[in-house]
């Protein structure tokens, strides 16, 4: 029996020994087989490289090369159609193509997250604010294009303003060109202004005019809930909106935020406040009166449906989703007219989105970085790339019109059927203003608004603070669920009484750790405002 | 000749089929429910909620998801290929580790079952996974990275091992003096004798492969390589995506799942796969015993 045993653990031994050697070779051949196939793909190689820095101003492209971008998002269905075409004319133009690639949006975040951090060649991908893009920065996923810029993509290079690259810097390098598309997302409500004329209601513009609104509307249309469906977030971006916190490094539903925009540097907890105090006892009353249903954060039906449906009155909105709705509503339900109020004309001041809220950077693993920003150049900037990317077929997918600034989809005289899905391609990545389309028949108040945005611009200071939570991760999560189990139904005024619950809320705030979150978050503050300058 | 029963009998059956009559209809409801609904109109659900019988009735869902019918048919293509390509293969190479395994004639057999269980216990987590998967095997948007990584588990090889023992040896040793080799054995004894055990692994297998979407989700970047769950799943997955703070990005054509599409979809994913249960089910009760009592 023993004798058998320490055969086995012979040959188990030598088994193990074998494999070890094996994989040891395979890594050695691995990169010479990888370089082959790069070259018999067509990759750009060395001596080619060193050629083209030869002659700055016009790149070698002899070679022809195959890219793999991506995109996070969903394609639509006759996205293959059009990169083929679009492919057709990169080819003779760069001798490039293109396999253009989509995330879609499940699970998302653990794909981008696999596509950057396991060195899969990809030439170029989707970069944002949202999707992390200071977090993978700092870690290295992406490659510093602050050098290639100038040569490589000279067009963009020269049309992004100044204050664009820098608020793409991370540590004084650029790692993604952003998107060139002033935009604003303000909170806001979008409500039934037919009822308000009918019922004779305030203007709406202040807290105390929201609330005789959906006051007046509650009492008079029976069957209505104001906000039907889920509430919090028109009740929670209110509570911002009136007490001038700020959210810091994007995240709307922490509960550290900076006191107001001057003072950038108070950082607190908001239900240590008195507003917050106020704020709650108020949105009791509001409950009481039944503003909202009590099951609100448990449904999940948006609140704009129950507008459609006729039983509702208030929708949160942002200025581009309030358009996309009021557009389908006059469709859909022509008969009800909306309006809509953004929360800024309470703070008096609209700050911009970051310009890498939307942007394209080259990973570390790309093989033909300048190949990339050549393409990305010749997209943003050539309209006939542009459009053809953006916007699908001429003809097909839209019709311009005379102007040349406007469109129609879907085109003009060809019938189309009722499930027909208008063009679209994750493509805010390389929207370059200039060059971009207006539909036709879209939101009027939209261009208005963005210029009311623009008056009372300012810079944005608090999004590109980097929160990882690293240090504080238990905290933080402990914070999350006393925030969810304590702090949500409190906000809405679904607690018997506000004292007491607000008393328990902060009790268990505090045992959750929150002074350490935020004194994590104050620490991260501090180094960016010194970093940038701001007081 | 008809056997007299007492009252007391007639009244336990009655009483039984009622309750087990009930149960049975609850247990449809919600399944119903789900069928009701993809077929409401969407207003109605809005306004009043889920109901079991419309009032108004419309497949505008159906519409929805067949308005590219050339796609969800080649969906349903590679979702079916893969089902049955799959639990075949995985069948084929479950039962042969699991005999091996379970003869005695093979010394190390307990030491091999330790390796194949001792996998279970760790995992290298996804992203060697994932490297060892798109780089050094090369299978990114390949149909291998749908088919392979399922097939085998170490869980269904124990099954099988465990199943197999039961068999007794008496029978490939008589095999053998008739002078068959070790696959005839296999072959021809063996499997026949293992059908309880190959059906309800296949069941898992077939499942398995049925629901799934992660595999798609990560490897798959051509849309007509996507499988039928991936396809329709992706259709919901735009309406968590709607309830986060990317939504102010999105176009604001981007417009969520209705509820009625939601229930479309899980009528159109299950569908076909329901049908398989009522063909294995004979073999399944009596597979889920294996182990248990003859182990």
């Amino acid at each position: 029996m023993n004798r058998k045993y320490a055969r086995f653990f012979a040959i188990v031994l030598a088994l193990t020994l074998f494999t070890a050697l094996i994989s040891a070779c395979s890594k050695e051949n691995k990169p010479a087989a990888e370089s082959k196939a790069a070259e018999s793909s067509g990759s750009e190689t060395t001596p080619a490289e060193s050629s083209s820095a030869s002659d700055p101003a016009k790149p070698d492209i002899s070679k022809k090369v195959e890219l793999v971008w991506y995109l996070l998002g969903d394609s639509h269905a006759d996205s293959p159609k059009v990169v083929e075409e679009w492919n057709k004319m990169l080819e003779k133009d760069l001798n490039t193509t293109v396999k253009l690639n989509f995330t879609t949006w499940t699970e998302w975040a653990t794909k981008y997250n696999l596509l950057l951090t396991t060195g899969e060649k990809v030439d170029m991908i989707f970069a944002s604010s949202w999707a992390d893009y200071f977090k993978y920065a700092k870690q290295g996923a992406f490659l510093d294009l602050t050098d290639l810029l100038p040569t490589y993509a000279p067009q963009t290079w020269s049309t992004v303003p100044e204050q664009d690259w820098s608020e793409a810097k991370v540590d004084g390098k650029i790692f993604a060109v952003p998107a060139t598309y002033p935009e604003f997302t303000p909170n806001g409500i979008v409500y039934r202004e037919d009822w308000r004329k009918e019922l004779n209601l305030p203007e709406v513009k202040d807290l105390d005019s929201i609330e005789a609104y959906m006051d007046g509307v509650k009492k008079s249309k029976s069957g209505v809930t104001p906000i039907g469906g889920s509430a919090w977030n028109e009740v929670s971006t209110l509570f911002k909106a009136i007490t001038g916190f700020e959210a810091i490094g994007g995240d709307g539903n922490s509960v550290v935020v900076a006191k107001s925009y001057d003072n950038p540097r108070d950082i607190v907890a908001y239900p240590f406040t008195t507003e917050f105090a106020d704020y709650a006892k108020r949105m009791k009353t509001w409950a009481s009166k039944g503003f909202w249903s009590s099951s609100t954060l448990s449904v999940e039906t948006a609140a704009g449906d129950l507008i459609k449906a006729g039983t509702g009155a208030v929708y949160w909105r942002n200025p581009a989703g309030a358009g996309g709705f009021i557009t389908d509503l006059k469709k859909t339900n022509p008969e009800i007219e909306v309006a809509y109020f953004p929360f800024t004309r309470i703070q008096n001041y609209a700050v911009p989105n970051l310009s890498i809220n939307n942007g394209m950077a080259i990973p570390k693993s790309s093989t033909n970085p300048e190949r990339s920003l050549m393409v990305l150049d010749k997209l943003r900037n050539d309209p006939k790339y542009f459009n053809l990317m953006t916007y699908g077929f001429e003809g097909t997918h839209y019709s311009l019109n005379a102007d040349g600034k406007t469109y129609v989809a879907p085109p003009k005289g060809v019938e189309v059927a009722q499930d027909w899905k208008k063009y679209d391609i994750a493509g805010w990545g390389w929207r370059y203003e200039p060059n971009m389309l207006k539909e036709e028949g879209s939101w009027d108040g939209f261009d208005k608004l963005t210029e009311e945005f623009k008056a009372i611009s300012r810079p944005s200071i608090f999004q590109p603070v980097v929160l990882d939570y690293e240090p504080v991760k238990a905290e933080q999560a402990a914070v999350n669920q006393v925030f969810k189990q304590y702090g949500q139904p409190l906000m809405m005024g679904l607690v018997p009484d506000v004292d007491k619950a607000l008393e328990t809320y902060r009790k268990k705030l505090e045992g959750a750790g929150i002074d350490k979150v935020v004194a994590y978050v104050k620490e991260q503050a501090e180094a960016y405002y010194t970093e940038r300058n701001i007081q | 000749m008809k056997i007299r029963m007492e009252k007391a009998t007639i009244l336990f059956n009655v009483i039984g089929y009622l309750v087990i009559s009930l149960l049975a209809v609850l247990c449809l409801l919600p399944f119903l429910l789900i069928i009701t609904g993809s077929v409401s109109s969407e207003m109605e659900i809005i306004r009043d909620g889920f109901k079991l019988i419309p009032d108004q009735f419309s497949i505008d869902a159906y519409r929805a998801i067949f308005s590219d019918p050339k796609q969800i048919f080649q969906a349903y293509q590679v979702t079916i290929l893969l089902t049955i390509a799959g639990s075949l293969l995985g069948l084929f190479f479950t039962s042969m580790a699991g005999y091996v395994l379970s003869r005695k004639e093979f010394h190390f057999r307990n030491p091999v079952a330790f390796i194949i269980y001792f996998t279970t216990l760790f995992s290298g987590g996804l992203i060697p996974w994932y490297i060892t998967i798109v780089k050094y095997l090369g299978w990114k948007d390949s149909y291998l990275a749908l088919l392979v990584p399922p097939m085998l588990s170490a869980w269904n090889i124990i099954l099988m091992k465990n199943f197999m023992k039961s068999i007794p040896d008496s029978i490939s040793e008589s095999a053998k003096i008739d002078g068959a080799g070790e696959f005839t054995i296999y072959r021809r004894l063996i499997l026949p004798l293992s059908i309880p055990g190959l059906a309800t692994i296949g069941l898992f297998l077939a499942l398995a492969y049925w629901n799934e979407w992660f595999l798609p989700n990560i490897f798959i970047t051509t849309e007509s390589k996507y499988p039928l769950q991936f396809l329709l799943y992706r259709i919901l997955a735009s309406a968590a995506v709607l309830n986060t703070n990317i939504a102010g990005n999105l176009s604001p054509d981007f417009k969520p799942p209705t509820e009625t599409l939601k229930m479309a979809v899980a009528i159109v994913v299950t569908g076909p796969i329901v049908f398989l249960y009522p063909f294995v089910q004979r073999f399944f009760i009596k597979g889920l015993t294996i182990g248990a009592v003859k182990g």
